[in-house]
């Protein structure tokens, strides 16, 4: 490290600084703070319009409110069952292709793709596979399964569990290729020596495989709750929120209420509620990790 | 002999079951894809009357009326310009920035690192309001170099931080042979720590190519011009106003999620590098 202490040292070095400092400090951090002032504040968004302090009244409106609790309870399902489906699949998948078998390149690249897609696109392409003339339900038909036929986006009993399920689709490549780089630091040699004591696949993937992956897993499961907690994208490209609201997230209803109705003031303590459960999510799990110890250098 | 036997029936019992689950998720990743590729071929008529067919005949026409009629040929020009101006100043900036962060012990260097970690932890939707009000303030409504710069700032955290961690990593020797020489910093960043920072940046580019091509949320925001939309938002908007259109409108899908793929084929371990950097860099 190069100590600097003249101020004509400092000033040029300062100049290396500027342009990523003032951009940050204009677009992610000026917004920031503005975030927080603006949820105490009941305004209609246009500028220049009264701003009026109402202190945590944003906040216990929100929590009042039937579609913003609805859209937490979403959430908390996208949450669980991204979490539930995509590290497990994700590392099954991983450990299939990690054997190298025959067109294993192949297969990683297929479960990869979706991951580069805009997933307004991969909304989209769901979209007309749920829609109701759409390819899942002549795939039914062609199965003879006709009665289990539906408008999976539009009812309302499906509609937030086919979301779900997109999501879970579009994210396991992700995954995999992460835990892929995982079961490549795993020394060859703990599985010879546990071939030559006799375990079988199984217990090598249970007493092997996952200890020694701890540290990624939890990398991975808390990376998908926050992940699962912004997702935005594909709820607006399949169904903007609807049918009635019933898919909204905190993410599409706090767009919806800031930039639909001009509820301002509510979509900014949305947006800081969205802030705190990420912050959480991150603190908890560092707090879960520490806590726990770790063999493996994370 | 036998147990030998017993072995190779195990482990092609294994291989099976092992082929068996990649070839059903094969289908489940595959699936969607291929119908979307095939309609795109197809008329309203035939994808109604069997998604599955091959049409006789493909209709390629789908691509031109995507591409000339739905706007989408603007589009993927505007994404191109808009994604590739936010990995330029992406690289300049960030690499700038990295190159004090690593090199350099200055009183408050710890604390810019951490003030620049703070924003990988800050969702979108948290400063969509604030955002929106300085864009309505500073009359930057439909203004691309506005929304460049927001990308900007959003990468910027990610980016600074492969960066610095790459740079520490770099043989300080030769930049103490240019110092003897009596090269400036600037010298030395631009002839020394460029250079060999290549892979880095490539890797911070693709990040940051995919995450400005794939983004919806900013220019949803601010940006209502047709002819400044990028080719997500304007897949959308062909949704929107012509969705029943079907053939053209699979066909406005593949071409969307054209370039991220022929990227992603072209430069396959860089792309999954690049994408899952943060998860295992940051």
């Amino acid at each position: 490290m190069i100590k600097l202490k003249n101020g004509r040292a400092k000033a040029y070095i300062a100049m290396f600084l500027l342009p990523a400092v003032l951009v940050y400090l204009l677009f992610q951090i000026v917004p920031l703070v503005a975030a927080v002032y603006f949820s105490f504040m009941d305004w209609n968004g246009i500028g220049g319009s009264a701003l009026t302090f109402v202190g945590v009244k944003n906040y216990i409106n929100a929590f009042h409110d039937a579609d913003f609790l609805l859209s937490l309870q979403n959430m908390l399902k996208m949450v669980f069952f991204s979490v539930l489906f995509h590290t497990p699949v994700a590392l099954l998948l991983a450990v299939a292709i990690n054997t190298r078998c025959k067109g294993y390149r192949a297969f990683k690249t297929l479960f990869f793709v979706p991951t580069v897609f805009p997933l307004t696109s991969v909304g989209l392409m769901w979209y007309f596979v749920f829609m109701p003339t759409g390819f899942f339900n002549a795939l039914l038909k062609n199965m003879g399964l006709d009665n289990l036929a539906g408008p999976w986006l539009v009812n309302q009993s499906t509609a937030i569990n086919t979301i779900i399920f997109v999501n879970i689709w579009a994210g396991i490549g992700y995954y995999m290729v992460i835990l892929l780089a995982g079961l490549t630091t795993i020394p060859d040699e703990l599985y010879e020596a546990a071939s030559i004591d006799g375990a079988t696949s199984v217990s090598k993937f249970f007493h092997i495989t996952i200890p020694m992956l701890k540290s990624t897993i939890s990398m991975c499961i808390l990376m998908d709750i926050i992940g699962s907690v912004k997702v935005f994208d594909l709820v607006f490209a399949m169904t903007g929120g609807g049918p009635n609201g019933l898919t909204n997230l905190p993410t599409t209803l706090m767009y919806n209420e800031a930039f639909k109705y001009s509820h301002y003031g509510l979509g900014s303590a949305i947006g800081i509620i969205i802030l705190v459960i990420c912050l959480a999510a991150t603190l908890g799990s560092n707090l879960i990790m520490s806590r726990k110890g770790d063999p493996q250098e994370g | 002999m036998k147990k030998s036997m017993e072995k190779k029936k195990r482990i092609n019992a294994r291989t099976i079951v092992m082929y068996v689950f990649l070839v059903v998720m094969g289908l489940i990743f595959a699936m969607p894809m291929a119908f979307t590729l095939l309609s795109s071929v197809k008329t309203k008529a035939q994808i109604f009357a069997n998604p599955f067919s091959l049409p006789e005949v493909p209709k390629f026409s789908n691509y031109i009326v995507a591409w000339v009629e739905a706007n989408m040929s603007r589009y993927f020009i505007n994404s191109i310009l808009q994604a590739g101006a936010t990995v330029i100043i992406l690289a300049v900036a960030a690499t700038m920035a990295a190159y004090v962060l690593s090199r350099f012990d200055f009183k408050g260097s710890k604390f810019l690192l951490l003030f620049f970690t703070i924003g990988m932890m800050i969702p979108m939707h948290t400063v969509l309001v604030p955002i929106s009000y300085l864009i309505g303030a500073m009359n930057l409504k439909n203004n691309i170099g506005a929304l460049v710069l927001i990308y900007v700032a959003f990468s910027l955290p990610f980016s600074i931080l492969v960066m610095t961690n790459f740079m520490k990593g770099i043989n300080q020797s030769l930049e103490e042979a240019a110092v003897i020489d009596g090269a400036s910093y600037f010298q030395i960043y631009r002839k020394v720590m460029i250079p060999l920072s290549v892979p880095a940046i490539s890797t911070i580019s693709i990040f940051n190519f995919l995450s400005a091509w794939n983004n919806i949320l900013f220019p949803l925001l601010f940006i209502n011009n047709k002819n400044l939309k990028p080719i997500s938002l304007g897949l959308l908007n062909f949704n929107g106003e012509r969705g029943s259109d079907y053939g053209p409108l699979m066909a406005a899908i593949v071409i969307t999620v054209f370039l991220p793929l022929v990227l992603y084929l072209l430069f396959q371990e860089k792309v999954e590098g690049g994408l899952t950097a943060g998860a295992v860099k940051g």
